[in-house]
């Protein structure tokens, strides 16, 4: 009876690994986007059209060229808010060596130019919509978690993804070697 | 019982592999858990189940309703809990549950539906918020007036296996704790009756005979009381861990390997018992062993109890739709203690004949004889009979006829099918000729079919039949889509005729039985001609197969989609596992009738 039982137990954790690997590998693919995917979705990003504060219609296409911080944010979301005044700064501080950051808010126009208005915000923010949730969906933000960054190249190259609050050491980490 | 112990472990580690080590964010519909019902005609009651640590906006709620003549009156919202905020100043949260109820009036009493959507927004304690998220419900008006909402009815009806509504059973889920586990044990009782346990008999009462010579009935109790414990064992663990990973786990479970390796073992045990092999202990150690007979040995035990776990993972596919509705509600609401506890609830009641089977084997048999010889070859052939049936979903036809027939033909010359009787024989003698050269003729008949190529291994011969076009059903003519934009075009496409979205896999046994029992149905085709048919054959599994389940909370084939004429999915009318013609024909009319 030892011999089948060991036996069982072979054939088992065979089955086990078995398992685990296929899951391992279905996981992975279900996780989406390749690199090129990624690529395209962000090259929809910077064609998509967006609203500005007035009402006209505009493109991120304008922006390109420069080292650019795309910031997903909306003024309802605490945790947005709090790494404006960071967004702040450092514009202030590398805006002149060709950073700029973008925020496209998931938010009412009304409340995100008054929070424009408090908060000083010194770089273009533009009103998002469906689309653009779709599209943020499409990067990879499967969830649509808010705030999520993009962190872009002069050519426009996807550099990073940051869902979440960013620290400051961290963004200049990501964007000095870019400027 | 150190093996069993380690068998526990093995299972228990794999999903904690395939979690991954990255802090997880839920995804919005799991971190807001919607649900919506009529309350009366002129109230929807809405409620959110609020993971910890997510919150939502007293104020950001949004309601829409269609048709356009239903208006909604003012959501009632329960006070939040208030916070400071330093820009919009005072705003209320809400934590844990959360119950709505929204007013509304209809002009039209007629309308069967009411189409509601709440778009609503929270957070996480982590430091971040989700995007406006949208959450849809049909609620089908109509259905107040037959007092329980249709989802919930079958549940305890005798037919509630084929009906497999996922809905119902998930719904199930929101009473407590104990009449859930006890619903569960009962379902499972049902199951029981149901060809799906047929396979685990067999292999139990190999196991039990196999044991030994001397099987009582307290000791064939017990063996059979192991074998069903890790039978729900797997189901518990299964359930958690599919909860856990959102996996479609019974094809991971169904993939070529892991099934041959299952006939594999079943091969191994058929040949031990047909006595090719002895699988016994040398002699000193037997004796050792004849003296503690009366008493369990741990080795044996784990033995048993691991094919209990074995026999759990084959018959998966066969519950499917209780299965798929425990497993919908599971990675929905993470509640994997609930979950787990249900699903092994639901295996125990489907053990109970297993340990009458035991009980009876231990009762029914003598000590010893020589007609256990033949009892234990006559489980010898059932499983090697198994063990074809379990690889044939990935075998040509022609190869399952030929392993058929090789295992016929030789059981049939085992049972002395040629052999001349001699002339004072007794009945038995008589009767196992008479069997051996059914299985003789069977056998053959399956070789000649091998050989003329059939293709139907219910009709071996049917290849040699003169062709009569007229009498071969057609092909059902299912447009093919493999990816979620194929479907919304194809949705599109249908505009004005009703949808049905059929999810299969060449390893889907219940996929097969479908579609040669049920869509071959000259009642089903009629109403096939109705609307449009498609089919997302997911066998490949890839990431647009996996995007396309999820959408539809699926976990995998089968499962069976319907979209009205406006191409919004029907919901509650799912059919999930093998539904006979009788029932199909009732849900596509139902189907069909469905309109606004």
């Amino acid at each position: 009876m030892k011999a089948r039982a060991v036996g069982i137990v072979a054939v088992m954790a065979a089955l086990s690994a078995a398992a685990g690997a296929a899951y391992h590998l279905w996981s992975r693919g279900s996780d989406g986007a390749s690199s090129r995917d990624l690529a395209e979705a962000v090259e929809r990003v910077l064609q998509a059209r967006v609203v500005d504060l007035q009402g006209a219609s505009q493109s991120l296409q304008q922006w390109r060229g420069r080292v650019l911080v795309v910031n997903y944010w909306a003024t309802w979301c605490a945790p947005c808010r709090e790494e404006i005044p960071l967004f702040v700064r450092m514009q202030e501080r590398y805006g002149e060596r060709g950073l700029l950051f973008i925020g496209i808010a998931i938010d009412q126009p009304d409340k995100v130019a008054e929070f424009a208005r408090e908060f000083r915000v010194n770089y273009p923010l533009v009103l998002g919509g469906v689309d653009s949730i779709e599209l943020l969906r499409q990067v990879g933000n499967r969830a649509g978690v808010l705030p999520y960054t993009l962190v872009l190249d002069r050519k426009g190259n996807l550099v990073s993804r940051e869902p979440g609050g960013i620290k400051e050491a961290k963004l200049e980490k990501l964007i000095l070697p870019l400027l | 019982m150190p093996i069993a112990r380690f068998l526990l472990a093995l299972l228990l580690i794999v999903p904690a592999f395939a979690r991954g080590a990255e802090p997880e964010l839920l995804e919005p519909d799991k971190a807001f858990r919607f649900a919506a019902r009529l309350v009366d005609e002129r109230s929807i009651e809405l409620s959110y189940q609020i993971a910890p640590g997510y919150y939502m906006y007293r104020d950001r709620f949004r309601f829409t309703a269609a048709p356009a003549d239903v208006r909604l009156g003012d959501a009632r919202l329960p006070e939040g809990k208030r916070h400071r905020d330093e820009f919009f100043g005072e705003v209320e949260t809400y934590r844990g549950a959360l119950r709505i109820v929204l007013p509304f009036e209809r002009a039209d009493a007629g309308a069967p539906a009411i189409a509601l959507s709440v778009v609503s927004q929270g957070c996480a304690d982590v430091g971040v918020c989700y995007v406006p998220y949208e959450h849809r419900a049909e609620l089908k008006v109509a259905s107040l007036v037959s007092g329980p909402t249709r989802s919930d009815a079958p549940l305890f009806g005798g037919t509630a296996l084929a009906a497999g509504s996922d809905e119902g059973i998930a719904a199930l889920f929101r009473a407590g704790f104990w009449l859930v586990v006890a619903s569960f044990f009962g379902f499972g009782l049902l199951l029981s009756f149901t060809p799906c346990v047929l396979p685990m008999v067999p292999i139990l009462s190999g196991v039990i005979v196999g044991s030994g010579h001397r099987v009582t009935r307290t000791k064939g109790l017990l063996l059979a009381a192991i074998y069903v414990f890790g039978m729900a064992m797997t189901y518990a663990v299964a359930g958690v861990a599919a909860g856990l990973s959102g996996a479609m786990l019974s094809a991971a479970l169904q993939n070529p390997w892991v099934v041959g390796a299952f006939a594999a073992v079943f091969v191994a045990l058929a040949l031990a018992m047909l006595g090719v092999y002895d699988l016994q202990l040398p002699v000193a150690l037997q004796s050792r062993f004849a003296l503690e007979s009366s008493r369990m040995h741990g080795g044996h035990a784990a033995g048993v109890f691991s094919m209990g776990v074995l026999s759990a993972l084959i018959v998966g596919p066969c519950v499917a739709a209780p299965l798929a509705g425990a497993l919908l509600y599971i990675s929905q609401s993470r509640d994997v203690v609930l979950g787990g506890s249900a699903l092994f609830a639901m295996a125990l009641g489907m053990g109970v004949p297993l340990l009458a089977v035991g009980a009876s084997a231990g009762a029914l048999m003598p000590k010893a004889g020589p007609w256990m010889e033949t009892v234990k070859r006559g489980f010898g052939t059932l499983l090697l009979g198994m063990a074809i049936y379990l690889v044939s979903p990935f075998l040509p036809v022609s190869v399952q006829m030929f392993l058929w027939s090789a295992l016929l033909i030789v059981t049939a010359i085992y049972l002395r099918a040629i052999d001349p009787l001699p002339a004072g024989a007794h009945g038995f003698q008589r009767f196992s000729k008479g069997v051996g050269i059914l299985a003789l003729i069977a056998g053959l008949a399956y070789l000649v079919g091998a050989l003329s190529g059939g293709r139907d291994i219910l009709q071996p011969l049917s290849g040699l039949r003169v062709t009569d076009p007229g009498s071969v059903p057609s092909e059902t003519p299912f447009a093919r889509v493999a990816s979620g934009a194929e479907l919304d075009d194809r949705i599109r496409a249908a505009a004005g005729r009703t949808v049905m979205l059929d999810f299969y896999a060449d390893w889907c046994v219940s996929c097969k039985e479908m579609e040669r029992y049920t869509f071959s149905d000259e009642r089903v085709r009629a109403r096939f001609r109705e609307m449009a048919l498609l089919q997302a054959d997911v066998t490949a599994n890839n990431a647009e197969h996996a995007a396309l389940l999820k959408r539809f909370r699926l976990f995998g084939p089968p499962g069976i989609v319907f979209f009205d004429r406006e191409g919004r999915e029907i919901q509650g009318l799912r059919v999930i596992g093998f539904q006979p013609a009788e029932r199909f024909v009732a849900v596509l009319d139902q189907a069909l009738g469905f309109q606004r």
